[in-house]
This record gives C-alpha cells, structure tokens and sequence, in this order.
C-alpha cells in the first residue's frame, strides 16, 4: 500500500459570475500517492486546472475539505497557505510564469530563499537542478525575455523543485510549447518522477498523459474514471493502448 | 469621434479613483490660486481705495510745537514745493505711549486728537466705523487693536509718556496714515472733554499734526525727507515724527505678503502634483490601450485627433474644477479676510472679482493642457502594428544589478532592491515629492523654533536688536547712570543703543543707530555682510537703501547732522526692516564727529528671573527727571509679535498638512501603478509561497530608497537653503539675509519622521496586495 | 537612443564649460583694493603707532610701514615693498600715518593684483582642458560604441542576407535585440504573421455568419403551411385514389407536426409549469437553513450536515421538509431527532419522532394520492403532501423513504451529491 500524501472529500468549487453561479467540481473525493505520477485529464473546462490549484492550496475549495498528512488545508488562512505553498508544492505553469525583471537564476532563487537560508547550500542545490535539466550557467543570467520558451519552462521546472517539495504540480506545462521541447520537458519531468517525486499534471494531451502513471478523467467537475498505467513500462505499446482505450471510454 | 467619445467616457470611468484625484487636486489648486491673486492684486488696492475716499495724506509730520511760527512756517514750507497738491494743520498733542494689546505692549508715537477736529480735517480724516452713543466721554481708537480687552464700555489704561491714564472706549476708527503701531505714528481720538483734560495735565506736549497730499505718491518718501529736514533745520532741537505713503503701505502689508506668498507656493505646489497625475494618468491610458488606439490609427485617426479627444477630456474636467473652486475660495475668503484685518487694520468688502477669476482659470487651463499635450505627444509615435501586437517590447532587457545569488542583503530586500531600480520614473516622483516635503518640514522646524517657540530671531531679523530693557536718560546724567548699572548686579550688561536722525548728503534722511562698542549688541546678524563699524569713519547702511542708490562696501558717503558734515566709509550692510532700510548703524565716536548725543538710550540685558518692570520703575525712581524713558522690550516684543505667532502658528499647520495629504496621495498613485504593472509578478510570488504581508513590505521597502535618499538629500539642502528661500519672501521688508537657526535635532527627528511616515503610509496602500489571489494564475477557465 | 545621450552629453559639456567660463569671465578680477580692511589697517596702525613692535595686523592683506625717515617700523611678511619707489613701481597703495594731525608715517599696502591674475588664467587653462578632454571622450566613446552596435551587426547581417538569398531558410536569425537590426528584422515577421491570422479570424467570422442566418431564416411553420396548402391542392385536383390516400396522408402528418409544435410551445408548458421543479449544485451548508425554516416549533436539533455538494431545487426541498415536519407535528406532536450523513452518492437526511408511527399495512400506500392514514380524523389535510413529496424528490434524482423507525415514523430524504448523475 502506498503512502497518502494529500487525500480530498467532497471538494467542490464555485465561481460566481454575473451573478450566475457555476459549479466547477463537484464532490470530488480523492487520494494522491507518494511516489505517483498523477495525470489529470480532461476536455478544457472540465475543471482540470481548478482542481490543481484546489489540490495545492492555491485557492480554498467552497465546499469539502483537503488533508495534507495531518493537516487540513481547506481551512487554513491566505498567509498559512503561502507558507504551505512554500514549504510543500512545487509549481510549474503552462505561461511558464518567470519574472520578466529578474534573471533565470534569480527568479529560482526567490522561490528557494523562502525556505533556505543557507544561501550556499541553496545555490548547490539549483546548481545540480540546473545542470540536470541542461541549463548552462550563463542562460542562467539571462532574462526570461532573453531565452527559449523550452528553456524558460526548464527554469520553471526548476524553480518548481528548488524546494525540494512533496508534490509538484504542473498544470499544462507543454501547453504553450512546441513538440519537440514539449518532449524534453516530459521527458524531464518523467525522470525526477522516477526518481520519486510526486507529481500532479494536469493536460488535455494525450502525448502528456501516457507519462503519469495514474490518470484521471475528469469531465464537468467529475472524475468519470481512472486509470492505472503503472505495470506499464514507458514506451510500451500496450501502454498507449490502454491509454486509448480508456480515454474512448470516457469519451474523449 | 463618436468612438473616440466612448472611449474618453471608458478611460473616465476605469480611472475613476484618479479622476475624482484630479478633480480634487485641480479645486484645491484653483482655491489657492484664486485666493492668492485676490490677496496679492486686490487687497493692496484696497488701501488705496481706501485712501483716496478718505481723502488720506501721503506724508504726515507732527511736531512738538503748536505756535503761530511753526503754523507759518509748516504753510509756507508746503505752499513753497511744487509737488504738493493739498495740505491741512490740526492742533494736537504728541507724546509716546503704550498700552496692553493681546497680552503684550503697545508702544508706539501717540498723537492725540480731538474727535471733530479729526472727522473734519480736508486732508486725513479720519473714520468712525463702530459708535455707541451711550458713551459720550472717552477715546476712540484704531479699529486694529480692537479685542476682547479693548471693547465698546471697556476701560483702557494709557500710558501717556510714563503717566497711566484710564479712558472709556467710545469706538473704533479708521485711519489710514496713522492707524497702526506699525505707521510709526498712531493717532488717538479723544473726546473734547477728555481732549481738554489732557491738555490741562500737560502730560503730552501740544503738536501740530501736518498732512500733505501730494501730487505724484512716488515721491511720498522725498518729501517727508524734505519736509523733516527744512523743520529741523530750522528747529534743530525739535522733538517730531512722520511717516510716508510708501513706508506705511509696506508695513502694513508684511503678513498679508508673506501670507499671499505661502498661498502661491502652496497653490503652485498642489497644481504641480496635479499634472503629474495628469499625466501619468495619460501614460497609463496610452500603455493600456495601446491596441485600441493602433486601431484607431489604423482605421484612419489622426494622433492629432487623439490627442484633441484627451485634451477635451482634461481640460473639461479641469475647468470646472476650476470654477468650482474659484467659487469656494469666495466662501473662504472671508475668513482669510478677517485674519488679514487683524493684521492690517484697514476694513476690507468681499465683492466678486473677475480678473483673478479668470487669471486662475486661465493658468489652470493652460497648465492642464500643456502637460496632456506633451504627455499625449507619444500617440504620435505609435505604429500601428507595433501598437496591435500591445506594445510588445515593454522590458528592456538591462544589467541584473541585485544578483541574489551574490547579495548579502536579505531576500526581502534584495527583491524590493530590483523592483525600485527598475522604476526610474517612480523614484524620481518620489524624489520630488520628498524633496518638497523635506523643504516644507524644515520650513515649518525653521517658524517653530524661530517664531513660535521664541519670537525673538524674528524680531531680531525684522526690527534689528532686542534686549530686556530700555532706559533713556539724559546726556548729564549719563555717567552717574552708567557707574549705577555696573554697580548693579542684576544687569548682564549694559551698551549705549540710540537711535537719531542723520541725512545722507546725496540721498534721503536716515535713522542712525549709535552704539559705543558693536561687538556688545545681541544681535550679531545685524550686520549680514561686511563687518559692524569700528572706527570713528566707518559706517553700516541697510542693504536695501545701497541698493537703491548703488552704493558697495568700501565707497565713501557723506552724512549731516546738525549742520556738520563728514564722510564715513561703509564697512558693512544691515537688513533691518526698521524705518523700512532707511538705516545706518554709527560708532558713538563716528557720530561725535557731527556733534553731540543729547540724550543716549541704554539697552540693558538683566539676569534672568529679574522684573524688568520694577527694575524699571527702581531707576525712574532713582533718577528722577533724567529718565525721559523706560521700555520694557520684553512685553513690547510679546504684543507685537502675538499676532505673527498666531499667523505663523496657522501657516505651519496648514502647510504641513497639506503636504502630509500631498505625499500620501503621490505615494497611493505610485502604489496602485506599481500594483497595476506588477499585478502578475506578485500573483507568481504569491503562488511560489510569499505571505501578503512580506509582498506590503516589499512594496513598501522598495519605495524606501528613493525616499531615504531624498529625504537626506531634501532635509540637508533645505537645511542650506531654507534661510535664502525665506529671504526672498521676506525681500520687500528690507531683509537681504535670513538667519535663522535650523533646529538640528528637531530637523533630524523630521527627517526620520518623514521616512517612517512614507514607510507606513506606503505599506498602508499597498494593503491592496492581499486581493491579489494566485488563481488569477488560472490557465483560461 | 545612443545617440541622443551622446549629444545630449556633449552639449552638457559644453554648457557647463561655457557656464564656468561665463562665471569666471563675470567674476572682478581687477583687483580692487578692499576699502574697508585698508581702514582698518590704517586706523589699527594709528591706534598702535608708539607700541607698533605690538601690532597685530586684523586684516588679510600684506603691508608695510614705514616712518618719515624711510625706516620700516613693521612689516607683515618678506618680500613686500619697502620703500617708497619700490611701491610706486609695484602698484601699491600707499597712504599717511596721522598721530595729532601730523603726518607721522606711511603705510605701503601691498598690491596683490598680479598673483589674482595669474591663478585666474590658471582656472581658465584648467577648465578648458578639462571640457575638452570629456569632450574627447565621449566622442571616442560614441565611436566605439558605433562600432559595436551598428557596423559588427551590419556585417552578421550581410552574412545573413546571403545565406536568404542562397535559399537557406531554416537558418533561425540570430536576434539580438539589443542591436538595432533585430528589432526590425523580426518586426516584418510579426507582421506576416499577424496578417496571417486576421485573414483566418476573418474567414471564420463569415463562416459563423453565414450559419447563423441559415438558421434564422429556417421558419419551422411556414413550409409546413405550403406543403399542406399545396398537398390539399394535389388532392383535390386528383382522381386516383391512392394517390389521394397518399396526398390525405401528407395532410395529415403536416397537421400533426402542426400540433406537434403548438403544442410544444403551449399545451405541455402549462401542466408542467405548475410543478417544475430545476434541481442545481449547491453546497449542502445551505440545509441548515432549510431546516431551520421547516421545523418553526425548534422540535429537534440541527446535527451538523457533511460538507458536500449537493444537487437539488432549494424551493422544492424546503417544501420536502415542511412537509415532513408539518406532518410530525400534525399526528405524532412529539420532539423530532434529526441526522444527516453521505451514503454512497447521497446526502441522506433523516427525520424521526416520537409518535408511534403508522401499521405496517398502511405504509406502503402512504405516500399514494388521496391516501390518509387512519389515524387522520379530525385533521385537515388532502392526502398529497407525502405524494408531492415523493414526486419532488424523484424530479431531484433522490429519494424520498418513510418507514417505521424504533419509536416513531422515520422519514429520510436522500439528496442526489452533485456530480453523481
């Protein structure tokens, strides 16, 4: 059996707007597993993104309640949400989202000095992050402006796991990609899962999904099914199979 | 132009903090002005409104002798210059006097009249404006000491010379040559009973009281020097006193100067923030809707109607701002007005008044447009395909100055540190707007310590030297008078300080101030440039009148008294505003050269805790008929002075809370720009874990910069200028220098205040930051 | 932008060169001998003529002083003047020395005129050199910095500009954007490919069009309107019989889609309109006030309802409960217990009393139309409110179960969660 990182019940979430209010998930209770490579699929406006930013205390659900280990993050405030953020989840975005006023190192180091004082050790730390996602030193300072859009999610990436968090959450991050740097940024997220972190990705692409091992379908704020590609090895041909299979399904 | 009105209408609406800012700051700056044209171009005129109905004098002479001869000789004097056009003589009496005045003394040249003779004379008359027909027997006097000592029914204690005499107040009149302590000579309305009762008493000498109108009031001064110097000439013993049109109208009109001075700058000020936020408002409109406006171009727009469409927007706005607030300066001014009153004594009617009205309106108008033209100027430049694509090259790609791998200041810090160098615009808007602030602040230090808290800088500065007491004795007892204060323990020191009537050979009439040692007086600033007299050839003249007649230190001046002659060489220059600058400092030895001192004044300065009143009264007594008189500076000092602190008491208040208001309103501009333009950078932040309250202090800290380093810079060289810049307000009065101390601690303590105070107010606005929600993030659901 | 800082700096220079220049041009340079210390000087002297190995000079100037015989009785410094002739040939002033209206002595005031001339011509060469030397430098500057940006760019272009026209397009342009080419080489790319799309947007917006007027102009009754009138023309022109049958089978069908759609919009919204019931997500917390409402005689305690999302019409659920409640009051009258859980896609809410309940074998008719328990005399009512019920909660994909529980009736409602259908 493995361990449960963050566990959900009955989580839901509204928005108003004009005054109308829209249901964007419903009732979803779930488990994430340490050591998972959790992919949330789904057709945009299913609630895909909702739920991650809902998952990792980016916003507090309206109804239901989120367990982190021992401790429930629903009810926790703005600021012990922040400090939650920064201590527990890593993030990487599809807008990528580095700051334009700061260099690529810098922005990993805003996110890193958060937590570490050591600045030493901290340097170290998103030196070897650097290296292995193939950042050379003086891309690193350089501004984002000044860098690929397949380099600059690299640095997200990096920026992500700077903390070295229990969960990295990736919402659509070879969305705003080409194909090929798309590839690259899975196949680099693909290998820090396999080196144990646990991700949650959200993506409506199904070149994205074959790399979780566990996917989720999630349609009008519903998880309609999963789906567990673990005893899969990557590249597998049954592997995209039953991917597929499972998809039509759910009615991709 | 349809379009381009919908989208006025829509920049109006989404800026509509900023517009109700405008609106605001373009009334304020409307009332300032308005108010500040109305006292600086009508208020003087006033006086001479004013003067003319009364058909007042330009020049006025009492002198101490009310026989037939001088009659003649006055007459003939008169009748003999051409320039003059009309002239009356008045019995009167002469004598000084004082009395109590807002806690204070009174001291001044009383010239007592009786109350038909004054209501009728041709030339000078005065005006009864406030009567009660209850009280038949008493005196009436100027209305600008009217208070709630000195009321309608209310006894009045009158020191006639050094006799007290007790009167009931009848009422109040206005006089316009002799009104005010500040005119050198003020009149005093007796009734005929009382009128012939002291002149039985005989404790004034019987004068006549000569007024001249003249035909050109330019050379109102010129003939007062004439006319004092044919009277003396002939009388040389001869105890008299005169004023001038110009000397009275300057004086009487200091605080209204100084006031209407402040209101400018203030107005100025006010209106310089509001076309900054003008214009970043345009900045802002323009960088947001670029692509709307590369449309508009593309469809075929002129920027030159563009830049008509914004020009119509804020012009309008401002204009009736304007409007509005020209129209509330006439709801203020009143009140202002009443102020003014007590200061100058000379009733005032509020009535519309369309040249400044239209002047601040005409200024406004001109300012507003201005500033959106040249802000609006970029339209021109815009391209509209580079405008479709949002103006795509907003970063410019510089130097990485606060690498935080490298820095040693903390995260907090080091990440505010990037944000301030890459607003350039900001810090300099902060810049100023501290720089002002810090000027304000030390200005207001500078009255508090130099007019509020203790007057006496400012008396030094405007009347010349201060000390605890005055004794004038006569030249025989003069020795025996000086072996008794040194005896005396209570004096600290004792100098001769007296004041006399000398002529410049080439020039006009001037007050000599004669002391036997300069290095002794109080007021080491008396002298600003050069040095004080020392020898028997050396001379001090007052800046301003060497600048009228283009004299410099070193050149040689010839001075008459008592028919003698001699030259002096200048060794220096004075700036008192006494006798309006018609002054010169003289050695006892210098002035000996011309003849002798009749009678010498002693300032004396008496140890502390010492009655300067019963000291005093014990050498009147001692003395006897040698003291001609004894003044107590001290209380003098107070009366005159009351209403200056009051004035200057408001002023400080008004001034530091209208910069107060100044700063946090640039600071809340400044933040909600910041807080536009980095709306994503803090969503990022927000999501990578930073609590709201370390992005406040961020924002706060990035601020503080510019405003720590402004401040310095501001508080420093306000602290170097601030003595000019007052200088120049108070120019007109004769003062060339001011030397004022700066209040270090009180200054160093602002300087702290003001950053604290940016630091908060700046945290205070950024509060905003906690809207921002990390969802905004949100991928397009 | 350069090239403004650049002439901007020259000119700073030279503005600034010509400012000192024009205040050292303006500033007295004659000399002129300071009247007031040679008083001073003179009277000091006099003052101190019999003890003058005592003077002190209180000035800053150089002097000499000489008696009648010509001999130097003081002197401030070496290398003065110290004869009359020496004087007159080196400018100095030179005055009397009065002591009881005779002339005693002469002071020789030293001229200083020719050293403040020389130290101004030195200001003067050090300005100019200095404004030409930053002049200098900025020009070397400017030029550098040409090279740099302008001429190195030009040639990588040119480079660039024949690998195009050797028809190597995958070359990616190197865009620096801090040279002065990139930014333009790259805007006639934004530009194609901005163009571009607006064409597309715009073929698109014509498509939508068109469908949208296709639809708009699709009158549902008109056709069906003249195929019958032409149909009842058919049948009446013909003879054939089948072909009759036929033209009458059209008219027919034509009638019933008539129906059909009147119908649609009349006939079937009346019925229905009465009893809508338009179930929504909603959170459960809004229960509470639900029940609140229901139970106005506070005969039971709200339990705490799971946070969940429930789907249901809040008007028809509160008429659920009232029911429910009213009819506890109404036949049992005791305290009500009340308990909320989730059971596996329901919030399911129960309610029970005290009050016995009913016979076994009235209870599976009790939720019947016009059914009334036994027990029921002597109390108003019609018999539908459990009907309605049943019927609101069915329409809310719940379910509405009344049974007997230990002490009394037991009715629980179960809420369809949000997101289960």
């Amino acid at each position: 059996m493995k361990d449960i990182v963050l566990k959900t019940d009955n989580l839901s979430k509204s928005f108003s707007s004009g005054g109308v209010m829209q249901h964007v998930l419903k009732n979803i209770s779930l488990k994430l597993y340490r050591g998972d490579f959790t992919v949330i699929m789904g057709a945009s406006g299913a609630g895909k993104s909702t739920l991650l930013y809902a998952l990792s205390g980016m916003d507090t659900p309206s109804i239901g309640k989120i367990t982190f280990g021992d401790r429930v993050i629903s009810e926790m405030n703005q600021d012990e949400l922040a400090i939650f953020r920064r201590d527990h989840c890593g993030f990487v975005f599809q807008q990528i989202y580095l700051m334009d006023g700061m260099s690529v190192m810098d922005n990993v180091l805003s996110a890193g000095l958060l937590v570490h004082r050591n600045k030493k050790a901290l340097a170290a730390r998103a030196e070897e992050l650097f290296a292995s996602v193939g950042i050379s030193k003086e891309t690193q300072k350089k501004f984002p402006a000044q860098i690929s859009g397949g380099e600059a999610q690299r640095a997200g990436i990096v920026r992500g796991l700077i903390n070295s968090p229990e969960i990295l959450f990736a919402d659509e991050p070879t969305g705003a990609l080409n194909s090929k740097t798309g590839l690259d940024v899975l196949d680099m997220l693909t290998k820090f899962n396999e080196q144990g972190q646990s991700m949650v990705m959200v993506t409506h692409d199904m070149r994205s999904a074959r790399r979780g091992n566990r996917i989720l379908y999630l349609k009008d704020g519903v998880i309609l099914g999963e789906c567990d590609l673990g005893k899969y090895v990557h590249g597998d041909r049954a592997r995209h199979e039953k991917l597929s299979a499972f998809l039509e399904e759910m009615g991709w | 132009m349809q379009k381009g009105i919908i989208l006025v209408r829509s920049n109006l609406r989404k800026a509509k903090g900023q517009t109700a800012s405008i609106v605001m700051l373009i009334l304020l700056a409307s009332l300032m002005l308005n108010l500040w044209l109305m006292l600086s171009m009508d208020y003087k005129q006033n006086f001479d409104r004013n003067h003319s109905r009364l058909n007042a004098e330009h020049v006025t002479l009492t002198a101490d002798d009310d026989s037939d001869e001088m009659w003649d000789f006055l007459s003939r004097t008169n009748e003999e210059d051409g320039r003059m056009a009309e002239f009356s003589l008045t019995h009167a009496m002469h004598m000084v006097g004082s009395f109590e005045y807002h806690s204070g003394e009174i001291n001044s040249e009383l010239v007592f009249l009786e109350k038909e003779t004054a209501l009728t004379r041709p030339v000078g008359k005065i005006e009864i404006l406030e009567d009660n027909s209850k009280y038949t027997s008493g005196i009436y006097m100027p209305v600008l000491y009217k208070s709630e000592e000195i009321a309608i029914g209310k006894q009045i204690e009158l020191f006639v010379g050094s006799n007290k005499k007790s009167y009931t107040v009848c009422g109040f009149f206005n006089s316009l040559m002799a009104g005010s302590h500040n005119c050198s000579i003020t009149e005093m309305i007796l009734t005929e009973d009382q009128y012939r009762k002291l002149e039985e008493e005989g404790y004034a000498p019987k004068a006549v009281l000569c007024s001249v109108r003249i035909k050109d009031k330019a050379e109102s001064e010129d003939y007062e020097s004439m006319l004092k110097n044919e009277v003396s000439l002939r009388y040389p013993d001869l105890r008299m006193e005169s004023n001038s049109y110009t000397s009275v109208f300057q004086s009487r009109y200091i605080s209204q100067m100084i006031c209407s001075g402040i209101i400018s700058a203030m107005a100025f000020f006010i209106l310089l923030i509001a076309l900054v936020v003008i214009a970043s408002n345009i900045i802002n409109y323009i960088g947001e809707n670029m692509r709307n406006l590369g449309a508009l171009k593309a469809v075929g727009y002129r920027s030159r109607q563009l830049i008509g469409l914004l020009l119509l927007q804020f012009t309008g706005i401002s204009l009736t701002a304007a409007m509005a607030g020209a129209g509330l300066s006439y709801c203020l001014f009143p009140y202002l007005n009443q102020m003014m009153i007590s200061q100058t004594g000379i009733p005032y009617q509020v009535r519309f008044l369309p040249l400044p009205f239209f002047a601040s309106l005409g200024i406004l108008a001109g300012a507003v447009s201005l500033t959106v033209v040249s802000a609006a100027w970029r339209i021109k430049r815009i391209e509209p395909v580079t405008a479709l694509r949002q103006g795509i090259q907003t970063h410019s790609f510089k130097r990485n100055q606060v690498p935080l791998e490298q820095t040693k200041a903390p995260l907090q810090l080091a990440l505010a540190l990037k944000t301030t160098l890459s607003g350039v615009k900001h810090n300099i808007i902060i810049g100023v707007t501290m720089l002002v602030l810090s000027l304000v602040v030390v200005f207001a230090g500078l009255m508090v310590e130099n007019v509020i808290a203790d007057i006496s800088p400012f008396i030094q500065l405007i009347v010349g030297e201060t000390a605890d007491s005055c004794i004038n004795v006569t030249a025989e007892a003069e020795e025996e008078f000086k072996r008794e204060l040194s005896r005396d323990k209570r004096v600290e020191k004792a100098y001769l300080y007296t004041s006399l009537e000398v002529r410049h050979v080439d020039g006009v009439g001037l007050m000599a101030t004669i002391c036997d040692d300069f290095t002794r007086v109080n007021n080491k600033h008396g002298v600003f440039q050069g040095k004080f007299p020392k020898y028997d050839n050396e001379i001090a003249i007052s800046a301003k009148y060497a600048g009228e007649k283009k004299l410099e230190i070193g050149n040689e001046i010839t001075i008459t008294a008592n028919g003698k002659a001699a030259d002096y060489i200048i060794s220096g220059f004075t700036q008192t505003s006494n006798n309006l600058g018609k002054d010169c400092l003289l050695t006892r030895a210098g002035y000996e050269r011309l003849g002798e001192l009749q009678n010498t004044s002693y300032y004396l300065n008496l140890e502390e805790n010492t009655d300067i009143d019963d000291f005093n009264s014990e050498i009147k007594n001692r003395f006897g008929a040698q003291v001609n008189a004894v003044i107590n500076i001290e209380s003098v000092i107070a009366g005159a002075s009351s209403v200056y602190v009051s004035l200057m008491t408001v002023i400080v208040i008004v001034v530091l809370l209208l910069s107060v208001i100044v700063t946090a309103f640039v600071l809340y501009l400044l933040v909600r720009t910041m807080l536009g333009n980095k709306k994503r950078d803090y969503g990022i932040l927000k999501a990578l874990g930073f609590t709201t309250g370390q992005l406040i202090l961020q924002t706060a800290l990035s601020f503080m910069p510019a405003v720590i380093s402004s401040t310095i810079a501001g508080i420093a060289a306000s602290s170097v200028i601030i003595n000019p810049l007052t200088s120049v307000f108070l120019k007109n009065i004769g003062i060339v220098e001011c030397t004022f101390t700066v209040p270090a601690g009180y200054t160093v303590a602002a300087g702290i205040g003001i950053i604290v105070f940016a630091f908060a107010a700046a945290c205070l606005l950024s509060i905003k930051i906690r809207k921002i929600a990390p969802r905004t993030l949100l991928t397009g659901e | 932008m350069k090239q403004r800082t650049m002439v901007i700096s020259l000119l700073a220079v030279f503005l600034a060169g010509t400012a000192v220049l024009m205040l050292l041009a303006a500033q007295d340079t004659d000399g002129r001998q300071d009247a007031v210390w040679v008083n001073e000087a003179v009277q000091s002297v006099q003052m101190n003529w019999d003890r003058l190995e005592n003077h002190e000079n209180q000035t800053d100037l150089d002097y000499v002083v000489i008696d009648m015989e010509g001999a130097v009785r003081f002197r401030t410094g070496t290398g003065l003047s110290e004869s009359i002739n020496e004087a007159v040939i080196h400018r100095d002033t030179i005055l009397d020395i009065h002591k009881g209206g005779t002339v005693v002595g002469k002071i020789i005031i030293y001229n200083v005129s020719p050293q403040i001339f020389g130290e101004w011509k030195r200001t003067v060469l050090l300005v100019c050199l200095a404004a030409m030397a930053s002049q200098c430098i900025i020009c070397i500057g400017y030029m550098i910095y040409l090279q740099k940006r302008i001429v190195q760019p030009f040639q990588k272009l040119k480079g660039f500009a024949e690998r195009i026209a050797g028809g190597s397009l995958d070359v990616p342009l190197e865009m620096d954007r801090k040279n002065l080419f990139g930014a333009f080489t790259e805007s006639f790319d934004i530009m194609r490919s901005e163009l571009k799309k607006a064409r597309l947007a715009e073929a698109k917006a014509n498509e939508d069009k068109k469908e949208l007027v296709a639809r708009l102009s699709h009158d549902i009754k008109t056709p069906v309107a003249s195929i019958k009138a032409v149909s009842e023309v058919g049948a009446a022109l013909t003879d054939d019989e089948k072909l009759w049958d036929n033209y009458a089978q059209i008219i027919r069908k034509a009638d019933q889609i008539n129906t059909l759609i009147t119908n649609l919009f009349t006939a079937a919204l009346e019925e229905l309109q009465q009893l809508t019931v338009t179930p929504v997500d909603m959170g459960s917390r809004e229960l509470k006030a639900l029940l609140d409402n229901a139970d106005y005689l506070h005969r039971a305690e709200i339990p705490d309802i799971p946070d969940c999302m429930i789907y249901a019409d809040k008007l028809r659920l509160q008429q659920v409960f009232d029911n429910i409640f009213a009819n506890s009051y109404k036949y049992a009258g005791t305290e009500i217990v009340l308990s909320a859980s989730v059971q596996k896609g329901y919030l399911a809410v129960s309610v029970e009393d005290y009050g016995g309940g009913v016979s076994e074998e009235e209870l599976p008719h009790i939720k019947k139309k016009f059914r009334r328990g036994t027990n029921t005399e002597g109390i108003e009512g019609a018999g539908l409110g459990l009907y309605i019920s049943d019927y609101f909660m069915q329409e809310m994909k719940g379910e509405l179960d009344v049974q007997n529980g230990k002490k009394g009736l037991k009715a629980a409602v179960r809420i369809c969660l949000g997101g289960v259908v």
